[in-house]
């Protein structure tokens, strides 16, 4: 199968030059290299421009509600393991109205991956500002909140315990489509980081400039150490590539795990299963 | 009288009760009164005779109060047994125990004394037993329960099995009953089984006590469930394979009993972190073609609106239970009400078709799981289950009960067969099933407007088109469901008492000692079993609809169905159930 067979026959309605494009071709391209049947896929999101993108590919294609993709695409998953769960949405569907859910779905470990388009903006309902807007971009845009720092998702993310933490950008395919196979090919909960920028909202230049500021990690970086990735991404720079893979065998979870699955329930804190959880391991 | 213009009056304060036939300890039902405090155990030796009964061949309930704390403070546990069926306390207490009397001050007005009540107290306790409570002409009957040291409460043998060993002896029950219980609870640990065991032995010693014979059981054991357990139990029966839920009074149980059932069954539960989540698992597992259901209360089913509105709208089956609590925001939750009617028919925004039905009892909960999972799954919308505190923590008596068959597995769809998802012609609105695996049959499921085909659409009268195509769906189950009701009395009774939900234990008995009237409840409230209802109704002199809440949501609710006027509206909040005191007041008001 090619990246194309992945794609529904609907054309998407995203603005020329929208980061959006790079996902959708960047995920079809990974699901094409993994060779994953479309009737065995799941592709669920929330609202928001890039939760457009489920009904563009060919799968169980789910575009739900604002903020709850995470949530929906879990009873999925717990209830139909075999199914290929790939959950996207943007940083206002994902760090803002839906953020509650992260830290949960993570620590119940759900076999799924997590891909969050992050612009910084609220593109959909024109221009408004996100968790993840600068302060400066906001105090230049007069928009609210210019008080509000902004949110660091990728730090969440580490700091509740997710087994699989990357970034990326839009605009470096390749790049996209391998941390896409990594992240989906990932036994446990999976988050990818996608940095991009809003043409409408941030102007043209705007992506670019994000991507300027933008290392691939070094060969040599150990995806096993926490502490490291933690200090990785509260860098000025944006760091891309795998920036935090736990050895899924130390990874237990509702997904996963078959003591947990039989039992419908968590392992109980304090259980060596849990403790393997824990960040800091 | 003519309908209410705006809100229905609510009820007249309670004037003083009006002097009535008292119960006997000889009749075939016995109510005992159980009050204590936090820690008294007065819930568990409320479950243990409730036990002991069912063991008998008795059939019986207990309902249980306590405070707004949930944990700790005033509790009482309230038991009736009886020869026959029970779904309703009693108006009057036979047997009070009470292990301090200023715990009772809690109670006033849900426990009342007849001439012939029996009354044990804490022999330390120097009162008597307040006015409020009614007379009785016993005496009362004293039994050091607790222990003092220098006029200081100590540590003692547990109060409760004290009561346990005393009750034996006033209601004529063998000691082994009583062992068998304590056993079988707590069996698993040795201390305690020994320390309950000795104090059981001690309760029995009691110096003549009073004596109030329990009636004669069948001899053949019977089996006690929560309204919580059965509408678990009855889901699992059903077919259900899926369930997520957020602790909340006074449904958890629901939870409790899945997570300790449901893996058996093959299915699995998990506890959300918030009901938005529950709901939401709930339609991610519907989507992958699993039955799937929740449970929560009030404040619950306010989180989970809007995902209810994309069960209808993604046309993803889900069975959503409301345990009812009292009031709005967090209101009462440990006490009960029907105030969630609206809600449930009428809640979310924009148009959509759901189903709404309504729970009477706890042998009913059961049943009514089947019926909620069979529409849901037939007819791919949510339904909603209305239970209430007093049917959901309700310990009921019941015989066993007969196995059945799941409900039919939703139709589904195949390549040949395959109409588009959401196919405007359908009968019914409904399309067979697209289930992640099938070869060929990806779509877009969608809270968006949207085509056929499922693609997301703006036009607008692909909308109504579409609003049309879903809503058929209501004429189908208004078919299927036009005999989902119950009637009470005969039917040509001159008067006529509508009501729904919880009532119907009330006014079965109500019915049997007034056949004046006759009594129509509806299983399913919408789409409402409306033919039935005016069949009914016909030649009735007076009509009231009784409900528990404070604007009179059913009568108002019927009186967008039909023509309600000259029918009278009794209804009331407070959070405490009905007494047969109470609705004998509202009517002879209303007839009046």
């Amino acid at each position: 199968m090619k990246a194309k067979d992945y794609r529904s026959s609907l054309e998407p309605v995203w603005c020329n030059g929208c980061g959006d494009f790079g996902v959708l071709k960047g995920l079809t391209s990974a699901l094409a290299d993994l060779e994953i049947a479309p009737e065995k896929l799941a592709v669920i999101s929330g609202i928001g421009c890039s939760s457009r993108l489920p009904g563009y590919t060919r799968s169980y294609a789910f575009n739900s509600i604002h903020g709850r993709a995470l949530p929906i695409a879990s009873g999925l998953k717990l209830s139909r393991p075999e199914i290929t769960t790939i959950v996207v949405g943007g940083d206002g569907d994902g760090f803002s109205i839906g953020l509650g859910h992260i830290p949960h779905t993570i620590r119940r470990n759900v076999d799924l991956t997590y891909a969050v388009l992050d612009n910084g903006i609220y593109g959909l309902t024109k221009g408004q500002a996100s968790p993840t807007s600068t302060e400066e971009f906001k105090r230049d845009r007069g928009l609210a909140g210019v008080e509000e720092r902004p949110l660091n998702p990728v730090l969440l993310v580490l700091s509740s315990g997710a087994g699989f933490v990357a970034r990326t950008h839009a605009g470096n395919l390749p790049h996209l489509r391998e941390m896409f196979r990594e992240a989906i090919s990932y036994k446990g909960f999976s988050f990818v980081h996608v940095l991009a920028g809003c043409v409408t909202y941030q102007g043209p230049t705007y992506g670019e400039s994000i991507y300027q500021r933008c290392d691939i990690l070094p060969a040599d970086h150990d995806v096993t150490d926490l502490t490291l990735a933690m200090e990785v991404v509260r860098r000025e720079r944006f760091a891309l590539g795998v920036i935090y893979r736990r050895p899924p065998e130390k990874n237990a979870g509702m997904g996963t795990h078959d003591l947990a699955a039989a039992a419908g329930i968590w392992p109980a804190l304090g259980t060596p299963e849990a403790a393997r959880e824990m960040p800091g391991e | 009288m003519k309908p209410p213009a705006s809100a229905p009056a609510p009820a007249p304060a309670a004037p003083p009760a009006p002097a009535r036939e008292p119960h006997r300890g000889t009749s075939p039902s016995l109510v005992l009164a159980l009050v204590g405090s936090g820690g008294d155990g007065v819930a568990l030796l409320g479950d243990l005779v409730l036990g002991m009964a069912a063991r008998e061949g008795l059939y019986g309930m207990m309902v249980q109060s306590y405070g707004p704390q949930i944990r700790g403070g005033e509790s009482a546990a309230i038991v009736r047994i009886s020869e026959s069926e029970v779904l309703y306390e009693g108006d009057q207490v036979d047997v009070l125990l009470c292990f301090r009397l200023r715990d009772l001050k809690r109670f006033q007005g849900s426990l009342r004394l007849h001439p012939g009540s029996v009354v044990v107290l804490d022999k330390e306790e120097a009162g008597e037993p307040p006015e409020w409570l009614g007379r009785t002409e016993e005496p009362v009957y004293r039994f050091p329960f607790a222990r003092f040291e220098e006029g200081l409460e100590v540590e003692g043998p547990p109060k409760n099995m004290l009561g346990l060993g005393l009750l034996c002896r006033v209601l004529g029950w063998p000691i082994g009953l009583a062992e068998d219980a304590i056993r079988r609870r707590f069996g698993h640990r040795r201390e305690r089984l020994q320390v309950n065991l000795e104090a059981l032995a001690t309760g029995l010693t009691a110096e003549d006590p009073p004596s109030r014979p329990a009636p004669a059981g069948k001899g053949q054991g019977l089996f006690a469930e929560t309204g919580n357990e059965a509408i678990a139990r009855g889901a699992i029966a059903a077919g259900l394979k899926f369930f997520a839920g957020y602790p909340i009074t006074p449904s958890s149980e629901v939870m409790e009993t899945l997570i300790d059932e449901l893996p058996a069954a093959g299915g699995r539960v998990v506890q959300a972190e918030d009901e938005i989540a529950a709901m939401g698992m709930v339609l991610g597992a519907s989507f992958g073609g699993v039955p799937s259901m929740t449970a929560t209360s009030g404040p619950g089913l306010s989180l989970m609106t809007e995902m209810i509105g994309l069960s209808s709208m993604a046309e993803l089956p889900a069975v959503i239970v409301d345990c009812q609590r009292a009031g709005p925001a967090t209101g009462m939750p440990s006490r009960t009400e029907q105030s969630d009617l609206y809600h449930a028919v009428y809640g979310g925004h924009g148009d959509f078709p759901r189903a709404v039905l309504g729970v009477f009892d706890v042998v009913h909960g059961r049943d009514i799981m089947h019926r909620a999972m069979l529409i849901s799954e037939r007819y791919q919308l949510p339904v909603l289950v209305l239970s209430d505190a007093y049917i959901a923590q309700r310990r009921q008596i019941r015989d066993a009960e007969s196995s059945r068959s799941p409900v039919p597995a939703r139709t589904r769809w195949t390549e040949s067969s395959g109409p588009a998802r959401f196919d405007i012609t359908a009968t019914h609105g409904v399309n067979p099933f697209r289930v992640p695996g099938d070869p060929g049959g990806t779509y877009l499921a969608a809270g968006i407007e949207h085509t056929q085909e499922g693609n997301p659409t703006a036009d607008t009268s692909m909308h109504h088109r579409m609003n049309e195509k879903r809503f058929r769906k209501l004429t189908g189950i208004a078919a299927e469901t036009h005999d989902w009701f119950r009637t009470l009395g005969e039917p040509d009774a001159p008067k006529g008492i509508v009501a729904w939900g919880s009532e119907y234990g009330l006014l079965r008995e109500w019915v049997a000692a007034h056949p004046e009237y006759r009594v129509f409840l509806p299983e399913i409230i919408h789409p409402f079993p409306l033919e039935a209802f005016e069949t009914w109704r016909r030649g009735l002199a007076f009509t009231a609809v009784v409900e528990m809440n404070y604007q009179g949501q059913f009568y108002r609710y019927l009186s967008s169905l039909t023509d309600m006027r000259g029918v009278k509206s009794l209804t009331r909040s407070g959070g405490a159930p009905m007494t047969a005191l109470e609705l004998e007041r509202y009517l002879a008001e209303a007839t009046k």
